[in-house]
C-alpha cells in the first residue's frame, strides 16, 4: 500500500464519517424542530367541537352611562344586595338582552367550602343566573379554570350545585378550551394559553369575585379573578403579579363585574382556611369599571389604592378609574 | 491489488497487519462510544418525556392511602371519628401552586419540600369533615416560620401536644408545627364535634411525629422572661418587615403595663455583622419615608439604638452583641423604648 493510497483512504473515511455525522445532526435537529411547541403548554388547540373555534376574547362591555358605573350596597343577604346593586346600575336589562349567551366567571380556584370565603359564594351565582334568565338569556354558562381538580373545586365550593339548580350550564376546563393569545402592547401575555373556548359563542361576560387578602398581590378582587383564565404554568406570573393582573384587565372586557364583600378574607389569603381569617363587611359592589370596584374593595381590606400597584397600571392603560368617588357611586342599604 | 502489493513487500504486510489490528480496536472503541452516546440520548428523551408528562398532569400525584402517614394508627382508625374520602395527594415545588396558588411562594421561600393532603369525612355525618395538609418544611425552624406567620389572632393554643410542639385551634381549623412538619386541618364547617375529633387527630400526630430536642426552637427562650406574651412568637426567615437584609427574625408581643409592642431580634454571625445589619435596616426605614427622632432612653442611647417615626408608627433598631434587636410598628414611643430597654438587657444576658 502506498502512502498515496493510505491518504486517499483516510480522506475518504473522513468524508464519509463527516457526512454521517452531519446527517445525524440534521436528523436530531429535524426531530427537535418537529417536537418543539412554540405555543407553550396547553396551547396546542384552538377550537372545540362543542363551543366552536375560539378567536380570542371579544369585547363584552356595554355602553358606559355616567352616574351608573358603580354601585355599593350594604347588607347581609347576598341575593338581595346583588339584585339591588344591579338594579342601581340600570337593572339587568341594561346588561342582558333576550337570546344572549352569558358566561359567568366566578372564582373557583380552590376545593374549599363556601364558609371559608376563598371562592365565589354560591348564593351570588344563583341570584345572577336567575336574573339573566329572567331577561330571557338563551344560555348561561358558569365556568372557571380551576387549576386544582376542577370537579372537586366546583363541587366542594357549592358552585356547581347552585349554578345547575338555577339552570346554568357548568363547564369544566379542558385542554382544548385554551388558545394562545397575545395582548397587544403587553409584556407578559404573549402567545400564552388562555381559556377562550367557553366564550366563543357568548356575547356577555360577568365576573363575580370574592373579596380576599392575597399573599402575593395584597388583594384578590375582580381584576385578579381573570387570573383564572390563564392556562399553562401560570404560577410563573406570580413574580410579576401587579403587571399580570393589569394585563389581564386590559385583555378582558367584561359586561359587568360583581365584587362580593359580604364577608372579606382579611388574612392568610388567597386560600384562608379558618373562619378566623374572615370579617363580616356586608358590602356588595357591582360595576362596569373593574378598577373602581377594586379600588373601593381595597378599603374593606384596610388598604389604600396605592397599596395595590396594579390599579394605577390599569388606570394608566385606560381600563378604569382608581378614584372611584369621582364616578359618584350609587349607594344604598338593604335589610 | 492491495493483496498483491502486500504480498510483494513483507515490511508493508507487517504494517498492514499492525494497522488492521489497531483499526479494528479503534472501530470497536468508536462503536462503544457511539452506543453509549445513543443510550444517553435515549435516556434524555425518556427523562424529558416523563418530566413533561408529570408536569402536564393537572392537579396532583395520587398516592395509595396510608393512615399512618397522617399520624393515625389502624387502631385509632377503627375507633376514630373519620374516614378518608378520595385519594391522598402529593405536591412538590413544581406543582404546589396547583393546590394553594398565590400562597405557594411563602412556603417555598421558607424551605418547602413536599405537601401531602387527604380529605376525611366524619363517620357520624358524611356532610362534614376536614382536609389535612401536611407540609414537609425540611426542618423545625422552617415549619415554625410558616406556622407562626399564619397564626390567627383569635387562636386558642393547644397546650397538651408535648415539648417542642406547637398547635392552636381557630374556628374550624387546627394548625400544628411538629418538628419539620407544618400541619393544617381545615374543617368544612364550624362544629364543636368536628373540632373535637380533629383535636384527637392532632394529639395522635404529635405522638406520631414526636418533635425532639433537635426540633427545639431555642431562640424563643431569648425573649424577656417577664412580659413576653406566650404564643405570639413569629419567625420570619427571609425579608423580615420588608427588608431583605433582615433574616431569621424572631418577634413577639411584649406587654408593659397596658401597652403591647412587638419586639424582635435576629442572631448574626458576629457583632460586626449585627452592627451592619442594624445600620442597613435603619437606612432602609429612612429611605422609605421614615424620620429619625430623638432617643429619650439613656439605655437606648448607650446601646446605639435608633428610633424612627415610620408613618406614625415607631420603629427601633439596635445592635446588641451578635444580635440585631428592635421594636416594630409600635403605636406609642414610650412603650416602644421600654420594650427595647428590656430586650437589650435580655440579649446582653444571652451574649454573656
Amino acid at each position: 500500500m502506498t502512502e498515496q493510497n493510505q491518504e486517499n483512504i483516510a480522506r475518504r473515511q473522513v468524508l464519509i464519517r463527516g457526512a454521517k455525522a452531519a446527517a445525524s445532526i440534521a436528523a436530531v435537529v429535524g426531530v427537535a424542530r418537529w417536537l418543539y411547541d412554540p405555543k407553550g403548554p396547553g396551547a396546542k388547540k384552538g377550537s372545540d367541537p362543542f363551543f366552536g373555534e375560539a378567536k380570542g376574547l371579544p369585547d363584552f362591555s356595554v355602553p358606559r352611562k355616567d352616574g351608573q358605573v358603580i354601585s355599593i350596597v350594604k347588607g347581609e343577604n347576598r341575593a338581595k344586595t346583588v339584585n339591588k346593586a344591579i338594579e342601581l346600575l340600570g337593572g339587568i336589562e341594561r346588561f342582558i338582552n333576550p337570546g344572549d349567551i352569558v358566561v359567568i366567571k366566578p372564582n373557583v380556584g380552590f376545593a374549599t367550602p363556601s364558609i371559608l370565603g376563598a371562592t365565589t359564594h354560591p348564593d351570588v351565582i344563583t341570584a345572577v343566573v336567575k336574573l339573566c334568565y329572567e331577561k330571557k338569556a338563551s344560555k348561561v354558562i358558569v365556568t372557571d379554570n380551576s387549576i386544582n381538580d376542577p370537579a372537586s373545586c366546583f363541587t366542594i365550593s357549592g358552585i356547581s350545585k347552585a349554578a345547575s339548580a338555577a339552570g346554568a350550564q357548568v363547564v369544566m376546563p379542558r385542554d382544548s378550551y385554551f388558545s394562545p393569545l397575545t395582548l397587544e402592547g403587553g409584556s407578559l401575555i404573549k402567545d400564552w394559553p388562555v381559556y377562550c373556548a367557553p366564550f366563543a359563542k357568548a356575547n356577555k361576560l360577568i365576573g363575580i369575585a370574592p373579596l380576599k387578602n392575597h399573599h402575593r398581590s395584597a388583594a384578590s378582587m375582580t381584576m385578579k379573578n381573570w387570573y383564572g383564565l390563564l392556562g399553562g404554568r401560570r404560577n410563573v406570573f406570580h413574580q410579576d403579579i401587579n403587571n399580570i393582573i393589569a394585563e389581564l384587565a386590559m385583555l378582558v372586557k367584561p359586561t359587568l363585574v360583581i365584587l362580593d364583600g359580604t364577608v372579606t378574607m382579611m388574612t392568610n389569603g388567597p386560600t384562608g382556611g379558618s373562619v378566623s381569617d374572615l370579617k363580616k363587611t356586608n358590602t356588595m359592589i357591582a360595576s362596569c369599571d373593574m378598577v373602581a370596584a377594586d379600588a373601593f374593595g381595597s378599603t374593606l381590606l384596610n388598604l389604600k389604592s396605592a397599596d395595590l400597584p396594579y390599579l394605577a397600571i390599569a388606570e394608566k392603560a385606560g381600563v378604569g378609574t382608581v378614584d372611584y368617588e369621582s364616578l359618584k357611586p350609587l349607594r344604598t342599604e338593604v335589610t | 491489488m492491495l493483496l498483491t502489493t502486500c504480498r510483494g513487500n513483507p515490511d508493508e504486510s507487517g504494517m498492514r497487519n499492525f494497522m488492521r489490528i489497531h483499526s479494528g480496536r479503534a472501530r470497536t472503541l468508536e462503536s462503544a462510544v457511539g452506543v453509549l452516546i445513543l443510550l444517553i440520548m435515549i435516556a434524555t428523551v425518556v427523562g424529558i418525556y416523563i418530566i413533561s408528562e408529570a408536569g402536564s398532569s393537572p392537579g396532583s400525584v395520587s398516592q395509595d392511602y396510608n393512615m399512618a402517614r397522617f399520624g393515625i394508627t389502624s387502631e385509632q382508625e377503627q375507633q376514630g371519628d373519620f374516614t378518608p374520602v378520595g385519594k391522598a395527594e402529593a405536591y412538590n415545588n413544581d406543582n404546589l401552586y396547583e393546590k394553594i396558588d398565590g400562597k405557594a411562594p411563602m412556603y417555598q421561600e421558607a424551605g418547602f419540600v413536599k405537601l401531602d393532603t387527604q380529605r376525611f369525612a366524619a363517620k357520624s355525618n358524611s356532610e362534614i369533615g376536614f382536609e389535612l395538609y401536611t407540609y414537609d418544611m425540611n426542618n423545625a425552624k422552617n415549619a415554625f416560620s410558616v406556622y407562626s406567620r399564619q397564626k390567627r389572632a383569635d387562636a386558642t393554643d393547644l397546650s397538651d401536644l408535648g415539648a417542642s410542639a406547637f398547635g392552636y385551634v381557630a374556628g374550624n381549623a387546627i394548625c400544628l408545627s411538629l418538628g419539620k412538619n407544618y400541619i393544617e386541618m381545615i374543617g368544612s364547617a364550624e362544629s364543636n364535634e368536628l373540632v373535637d375529633g380533629m383535636k384527637g387527630i392532632a394529639k395522635n400526630m404529635a405522638v406520631q411525629f414526636k418533635p425532639g430536642e433537635k426540633d427545639k426552637i431555642v431562640e424563643l427562650g431569648y425573649f424577656p422572661v417577664e412580659g413576653t406574651v406566650a404564643g405570639t412568637w413569629k419567625l420570619q426567615i427571609d425579608n423580615a418587615f420588608g427588608f431583605d437584609g433582615l433574616t431569621d427574625a424572631y418577634s413577639a408581643l411584649y406587654k408593659s403595663g397596658d401597652k403591647s409592642v412587638s419586639i424582635f431580634f435576629s442572631r448574626r454571625k458576629n457583632a460586626d455583622e449585627a452592627k451592619t445589619v442594624a445600620k442597613n435596616y435603619f437606612d432602609f426605614l429612612i429611605t422609605n419615608g421614615g424620620k429619625a427622632v430623638t432617643v429619650d432612653s439613656e439605655i437606648l442611647k448607650s446601646a446605639g439604638a435608633s428610633v424612627v417615626d415610620f408613618y406614625s408608627a415607631f420603629e427601633i433598631v439596635f445592635p446588641a452583641g451578635i444580635f440585631v434587636g428592635g421594636v416594630h410598628e409600635a403605636d406609642n414611643k414610650q412603650a416602644a423604648e421600654k420594650g427595647a430597654e428590656v430586650l437589650i438587657g435580655r440579649l446582653k444576658e444571652i451574649n454573656d
